[in-house]
């Protein structure tokens, strides 16, 4: 499974990573899934992020694994062999968000139409992901699943460009649609089935141009659940904004100023679905209605 | 000869005291080594203004100092909170950070904290930690060998936390562990320790501020990457060596306290590694180590101290040497009867530990 080592750089937008890996499956898997974002094995510049992603001991006969090593350390413990691709996705994010702290980090999917962006800030399991996929097979620039970049020298946000994480039932339900394309899937990792949504071309190649804030939705999915939005008063949204961040507490008086002028110029809505049919034409709909 | 330094980390260290004039591929490696010694907040503070920064470089920067900032401000916060508790009845001394950070000491200005460092006499121990208790600080539960370790061996509470706070709080009695060699009647300590103006807390006086940096580089926990500790050193000597009388009334200190040899270490590497301005004969003066536990000491330390190469695993020799100095640091901190049964219970327990986890298990709460 091991060959030569190879490094790649990879431009996420308001971010490159530096990767390099023997590990040959994993390096084909990055060859897909980055296909447009990669800058090829020159990393002498300068990079936010270096990682390199090493098999386990090769005594280890019997459930081989890897290990994420980033500055001559092992943040991690490691993964199964199979599944170093989540152990870098996973592992690469906790770590940029230990030094991007000169901007906001809201844990918020967003998407846009041209440079007016939707901020989809979401816990684990309200089907933020899936949303964001959903929006970006209908038309829309995808900017980011995991992060949404504010930066607060401008309000602009920033896209982080990085393959979303499908899990479970929304591997089906996104991959089934015609034009998405995924990764492999990850049985039984655990936040169970993953696989990673690759953003359309277009998202990519734009991923050095921001956008403004125009719109907020709090997404909540619940099974069988009819259609219900309900508009959040600034005050709210705000309150809301802060707590769905990484780093909102830490960057004290410049996280509280970035979050309220978010939402003194973006209206924000709380939608609870049922089923992407449904939600789908409601973002629309008030998308359209937003300033 | 001492082993320096390579020259990126040469240049960290100058980075901490004047802006850097490097390019992006330098700064690159500079910001790594940062990173892994917990100096980028140091770094920043001397280099944010800079104009000629690459603007990659600056977000860097600037990221570290609104993280240093914010570990100022918790820091800040704890220090207001215990404020109240100090009384007349006994002196309640701040410690390391939290005393640079009281006297406005120019190195505290991007330097992390992770926690706030109390010291009472062994007779108001209890009292203390009754006070804070009674507060809202609650210690994290511990089983009771734990507990009995910190009680008995060491020479702090089980560290403590205020709800919802950020920095633990450790309260010691002692500045080296009861057990160990370098133990010492911390009262002259007491006796010599300096008000800080505007608040009800004391510091150390600046000697006793060098020698117990001294004493927790070379004797305390984790003992890789302690460039830090030797950039503290370095932090205080440019404090205080141009006060009147410092360098004999040091000296003399260590003598009486038994900290010669601690004391010869610091020194030692600060001027060799960061230049320190630490006169010739003030180093002479003091016991250097001897025989092969020196030649020992003179090649472990600075493999085990000065980061490895960050493209790479730590070397067979880096991860021997660290080995080396944990074994040294234990052996210091508890006889051998004590220490066996404790690192086999450690052992054990990790053990046990690894075995009933999953794989991949113990990354909740981020993304």
């Amino acid at each position: 499974m091991s060959t030569r080592c190879r490094q790649r750089t990879i431009d996420l937008g308001a971010a490159r990573v530096a990767v390099s890996s023997t590990i040959a499956s994993f390096n084909a898997q990055l060859d897909f899934i980055y296909r447009d974002q990669d800058l090829g094995p020159g990393s002498a510049d300068f990079v936010d992020l270096r990682v390199a992603l090493r098999p386990g001991s090769p005594w280890r006969r019997w459930r081989p694994q890897v290990t994420l090593w980033s500055e001559a350390t092992r943040p991690f413990e490691p993964y199964p062999l199979q599944s170093a691709l989540p152990l870098f996705e996973w592992g690469s994010n906790w770590l940029l968000v230990q030094r991007l702290n000169a901007y906001l980090l809201l844990h918020a999917g967003v998407v846009a139409r041209a440079d007016r962006a939707l901020i989809l800030p979401a816990a684990p399991g309200s089907g933020k992901s899936t949303l964001a996929c959903a929006l970006n097979l209908a038309g829309w620039r995808f900017l980011s699943d995991e992060f949404g970049v504010v930066d607060p020298a401008t309000g602009a946000m920033l896209p982080l460009l990085k393959p979303a994480a499908l899990k479970n039932r929304s591997i089906e339900l996104i991959g089934g649609h015609a034009g998405a394309v995924l990764g492999p899937t990850f049985p039984g990792t655990r936040k169970g089935d993953v696989a990673h949504f690759v953003p359309d071309r277009d998202s990519v190649a734009a991923r050095h141009q921001p956008a403004r804030a125009a719109m907020v939705v709090f997404p909540r999915y619940r099974d069988g659940a009819p259609l219900r939005c309900s508009p959040l008063t600034k005050a709210e949204a705000a309150l809301r904004l802060g707590l769905n961040s990484f780093n909102y507490r830490k960057l004290g008086p410049v996280g509280f100023d970035t979050v309220v002028r978010l939402v003194q110029t973006a209206p924000a809505w709380e939608i609870e679905y049922g089923t992407l049919a449904d939600a789908l034409p409601c973002i629309e709909r008030l998308f359209g209605e937003a300033p | 000869m001492t082993p320096q330094p390579s020259a990126e980390c040469a240049l960290l260290l100058r980075g901490l005291r004047e802006p850097l004039q490097i390019g992006g591929p330098q700064w690159d490696r500079v910001l790594r080594l940062a990173r892994m010694t917990g100096l980028h907040g140091r770094l920043a503070a001397a280099n944010l203004d800079s104009p000629a920064l690459p603007d990659a470089v600056r977000r860097h920067l600037l990221s570290a100092a609104r993280m240093s900032a914010f570990s100022a401000r918790m820091l800040d916060a704890e220090i207001r909170a215990v404020a109240p508790l100090c009384t007349a009845e006994f002196p309640v001394i701040a410690l390391k950070g939290g005393a640079y950070a009281l006297q406005g000491l120019a190195f505290a200005h991007g330097r992390f904290v992770s926690d706030i460092d109390l010291l009472v006499p062994a007779a108001a121990l209890r009292t203390m930690e009754h006070a804070l208790q009674r507060a809202g600080w609650a210690a994290a539960r511990l089983d009771p060998y734990d507990e009995r370790y910190y009680r008995d061996w060491s020479h702090e509470t089980p560290p403590m936390r205020f709800p919802g706070h950020v920095l633990e709080l450790d309260l010691h009695h002692a500045i080296t562990p009861v057990t160990g060699r370098l133990h010492f009647d911390p009262a002259p300590l007491f006796e010599a320790s300096v008000a800080v103006p505007g608040s009800p807390f004391r510091v150390l006086a600046p000697e006793d501020q060098l020698l117990h940096a001294c004493v927790h580089c070379f004797q305390d926990g984790d003992l890789a990457l302690r460039l830090r500790e030797i950039a503290d050193i370095d932090g205080l000597l440019h404090s205080f060596a141009e006060r009147p009388g410092f360098w004999p009334r040091l000296g003399e200190r260590a003598h009486q306290l038994g900290l010669g040899h601690a004391l010869w270490f610091g020194l030692h590497y600060a001027r060799a590694w960061t230049h320190a301005p630490v006169p010739a004969d003030v180093l002479a003066s003091l016991p250097a180590p001897t025989g092969p536990a020196a030649w020992l000491m003179a090649h472990c330390t600075p493999l085990a101290m000065l980061p490895s190469d960050p493209d790479h695993p730590p070397s067979f020799a880096v991860r021997l040497a660290r080995l080396a100095m944990l074994a040294r640091y234990h052996l210091r901190r508890m006889p051998p009867h004590l220490l066996l049964p404790h690192l086999t219970r450690k052992a054990m327990l990790r053990l046990r530990a690894r075995h009933g986890r999953g794989e991949g298990e113990n990354d909740e709460g981020q993304p």
